[in-house]
């Protein structure tokens, strides 16, 4: 091959790929451009951040949407600007024009007016701030508590909710609509982020301090929600609901909640699932008035295993909708939609019928008790403990036998 | 030929491959080992490349005659120092170890810029200056820091032997002195530079004699008592007993926003307010397995102390006999005495949930039905 002919076939080559890489480029921005546009029109969108449901969110929201649109608008000025410059003024071989340096009054036109609008910005953020740190008519509290990677919910005293004994519960935050309610929030591990989109904004959860969050529902729901500080392994699976009732649900859900331990039935499978729970589940996890067979009260001790020191309390566990963090749901599909698609004024009393054994998502929660790490990544190894003086992050395997599983989920679903 | 330093780095990369194959053959898991000698390798290799192709980087004139000895040098007598301090370190503490280390990383950095620096060039200031340019924006801030830190150490001898009262009036004095020597040195600009050094130095050697004299003599009385009654401890929550334990007590506290409860005692009543419930409360919940920060406000005209109760735990105590037996003690944490209209905070963590068999509460010492029942859930 002469020297002029393979200069050709490399610079025939060398175009055709640049042809294959502009095409490439262009059909990846109009992707990355339409997925962006189509994105905002899902209506399966629980952690919507504009659809405030909550004087505290909606307090957000009125700061957001206008701020938004003059955002917006400044931002189309600015893309428009600098791609008509682009094309219009794009090198053609021209001579450079003249260069000027300097325009004074363009200048300081340019810097006055968006510190302006950032001033106006501000009165009224400061304005939302104050308001949403407000605390002193707060009508309810709950102690939340984060750990790696799960919620904890306790609620002090209130007798005036007919809270006359502390309620703990995990996953799912209940409250009555309608209340302000003072979140007093704090971790055991790491810092994580409680956050419910749709009744306010975020609040770390650090430990050794107790940080405030005011939360207040308008109607009943469930609303989802997430932790947004990345606190290891498992943060993405570090879900929450909170669960909005009428006031009248609200405490009936608080009797439940307060309603003595139950026994299972002699000779039932589930009399010899509790068993299994007392040898295996209950090193970690409490069950407020379960006994021993020799009548002594089942302690669990989750400092002596767990590194945050807690595990989820499963007392009334089938009136909660999920578990494992609200990683699954202890609902079946078909049951959770039907929860979460009822109207505001059913839909207190389709939460509190909890989960039946008609309803109990087998599938997601045999696969917990069969093996925790491999549904949800958790520092669970026994080889890689040294760190952790030996002690668990997230619930590890316990080698249960199926029938173990069977008789334990027969069990759990008596914890109503 | 082969330069000086080709030769080292070579060898350096040639031992550091006979370690890899060794740590390969000796051990199952390199991990961090086997990173770091490659690590070596690569490194000792690239510098054997770059002195053989620099000629270890000479810049000297090739026709003129460098063998001659430019200064004296004290570092291969202060790397002896270190070699003596870490020698004794091993057979001493870990302080006199590290330190010999230090002394001799510095010295042999020393030594071997002066060494390179010396040989640098034909012309010898320009030597001197290139070894300035390269230690001494290490050598000054180290050496200030040092110098710093020696006369703060030996001030804070100083103050922890005079006892409190003439503590505040050497802390007035040397605060007046510092301040007329920057007056004078301000107001007179052209003061030479050797009376403002000298003022300095001997300010700083009669601030380090004096923590000498202060370091021989001992901390103060008090101080030593109140040590060995474990003063830092708050173990005393029974009856008042040490001389120094509870006579040091802050009266107002910072903590505000991470309380979990404020305990008031107050007309003979003790209750707690909890942030966002607006009666007084006579039980509080604690969230197990995290530390939880109660502030103690005493509202009477007597001094008191708060207790908490935190369980019983399990420990194997000797009988007069010498045999090890399991006994039960109570576990609690308390306040130091807390002056009237005085407050006092306390943190502790409780791991179980409390239960008829296993309550958890707050009390005033020496009368314990003044209590805060502590629910765990």
């Amino acid at each position: 091959m002469s020297r002029s002919r393979f200069d050709n076939l490399l610079s025939t080559s060398i175009a055709s790929v640049r042809v294959v890489l502009r095409k490439a480029f262009r059909s990846l921005v109009v992707f990355s451009g339409a997925s962006a546009v189509f994105a905002g029109c899902a209506k399966n969108a629980p952690q919507d951040t504009w659809q405030p449901k909550g004087p505290n969110s909606k307090i957000i929201d009125d700061l957001q949407q206008p701020v938004f649109a003059v955002a917006g608008i400044i931002g189309l000025i600015v893309a428009v600007t600098v791609i008509y410059t682009l094309i219009k003024y794009r090198d053609r071989g021209q001579p450079i024009p003249e260069q000027t340096h300097g325009k004074p009054a363009l200048e300081i036109t340019l810097t006055i007016i968006p510190a302006l609008i950032l001033a106006v910005v501000a009165v009224f953020t400061f304005g939302a701030i104050f308001k949403l740190a407000k605390t002193d008519d707060t009508e309810m509290i709950i102690n939340v508590t984060g750990q790696q990677w799960w919620w904890e919910y306790d609620y002090p005293v209130q007798n005036e909710f007919g809270i006359t004994q502390p309620i703990i519960t995990s996953g799912q935050l209940v409250m009555p609509v309608g209340t302000k309610v003072l979140l007093r929030e704090t971790s055991r591990d790491v810092i994580h982020s409680y956050w419910i989109p749709a009744l306010n904004g975020k609040r770390d959860a650090v430990p050794g301090r107790v940080q405030t969050l005011r939360l207040e529902a308008d109607e009943p729901g469930i609303f989802a929600g997430q932790c947004t500080e990345f606190c290891g392994l498992s943060h993405a699976n570090m879900r929450m609901e909170a669960v909005a009732l009428s006031k009248e649900d609200f405490a009936k859900w608080v009797a439940n909640q307060q309603a003595p331990y139950v026994s299972p039935a002699k000779d039932t499978l589930a009399k010899q699932g509790e068993e299994v729970f007392l040898n295996q589940c209950v090193r970690c996890h409490q069950v407020n008035g379960l006994a021993r067979a020799d009548g002594t009260p089942a302690i669990a001790a989750p400092d002596e295993n767990v590194w945050s020191g807690a595990a989820p309390n499963l007392s009334h566990l089938m009136s909660r909708n999920t578990f494992a963090g609200a990683m699954f749901d202890l609902l079946s599909k078909q049951c959770r939609d039907e929860v979460w698609n009822a109207p505001s004024d059913v839909v207190g009393a389709k939460y509190l019928a909890g989960v039946t054994e008609e309803c109990l998502n087998q599938k997601d929660l045999r696969a917990w008790l069969r093996n925790a790490p491999e549904v949800k990544p958790m520092y669970a190894n026994p080889a890689n403990l040294a760190v952790s003086n030996g002690k668990y992050r997230g619930m590890p395997y316990l080698a249960l036998s199926e029938d173990d599983i069977n008789k334990l989920v027969a069990y759990l679903v008596t914890l109503k | 030929m082969f330069s000086t330093g080709f030769k080292y780095f070579f060898g350096v990369t040639v031992l550091s491959v006979v370690a890899l194959i060794m740590s390969v053959a000796l051990f199952e898991k390199l991990a961090l080992v086997g990173v770091a000698i490659s690590f070596l390798i690569a490194v000792g290799a690239l510098l054997a490349g770059l002195a053989a192709f620099t000629s270890d980087g000479t810049t000297r004139d090739a026709n003129t005659s460098t063998s001659e000895l430019v200064t004296q040098s004290m570092w291969p007598l202060i790397s002896a120092v270190g070699v003596v301090f870490l020698a004794l370190g091993l057979v001493t503490s870990s302080v006199v170890f590290f330190g010999g280390i230090v002394v001799l990383l510095a010295a042999l950095s020393e030594w071997m810029v002066q060494a390179w620096s010396e040989r640098a060039s034909t012309d010898l200031s320009h030597n001197t200056a290139a070894r300035k340019r390269l230690l001494n924006p290490i050598e000054f801030p180290v050496l200030a820091a040092v110098g710093l830190g020696v006369v703060i150490f030996s001030f804070s001898r100083i103050m922890l032997t005079v006892n409190k009262s003439t503590g505040a009036v050497l802390f007035i004095v040397a605060g007046a002195l510092v301040l007329v020597a920057g007056t004078l040195f301000a107001i007179k600009p052209n003061l030479k530079r050797s009376v403002g050094a000298a003022v300095c130095v001997l300010g700083a050697l009669g601030i380090v004699a004096g923590g000498v004299a202060g370091a021989v003599s001992g901390e103060r009385v008090e101080l030593v008592e109140a040590a060995a009654e474990g003063h830092f401890s708050h173990a005393e929550c029974g009856p008042e007993e040490s001389k120094y334990f509870d006579k040091l007590a802050e009266g107002t506290l910072s903590l505000r926003s991470n309380v979990s409860a404020i305990v008031v005692y107050q007309d003979g009543e003790l209750i707690a307010n909890v942030q966002g419930i607006n009666s007084p409360q006579k039980s509080i919940t604690v969230a197990r397995s995290n530390p939880t920060n109660i502030v103690f406000r005493n509202a009477t005209e007597g001094e008191f102390r708060l207790v908490a109760h935190l369980g019983h735990s399990v420990a194997s105590d000797k009988t007069a006999a010498g045999e090890s037996q399991d006994k039960s003690h109570q576990d609690t944490t308390c306040t130091q005495l807390v002056a009237p209209g005085a407050e006092q905070s306390m943190t502790f963590s409780i791991a179980k949930p409390s239960s008829a068999e296993n309550a958890y509460y707050l009390y005033i010492a020496g009368s314990e039905d003044k209590k805060i029942e502590m629910v765990v859930p």
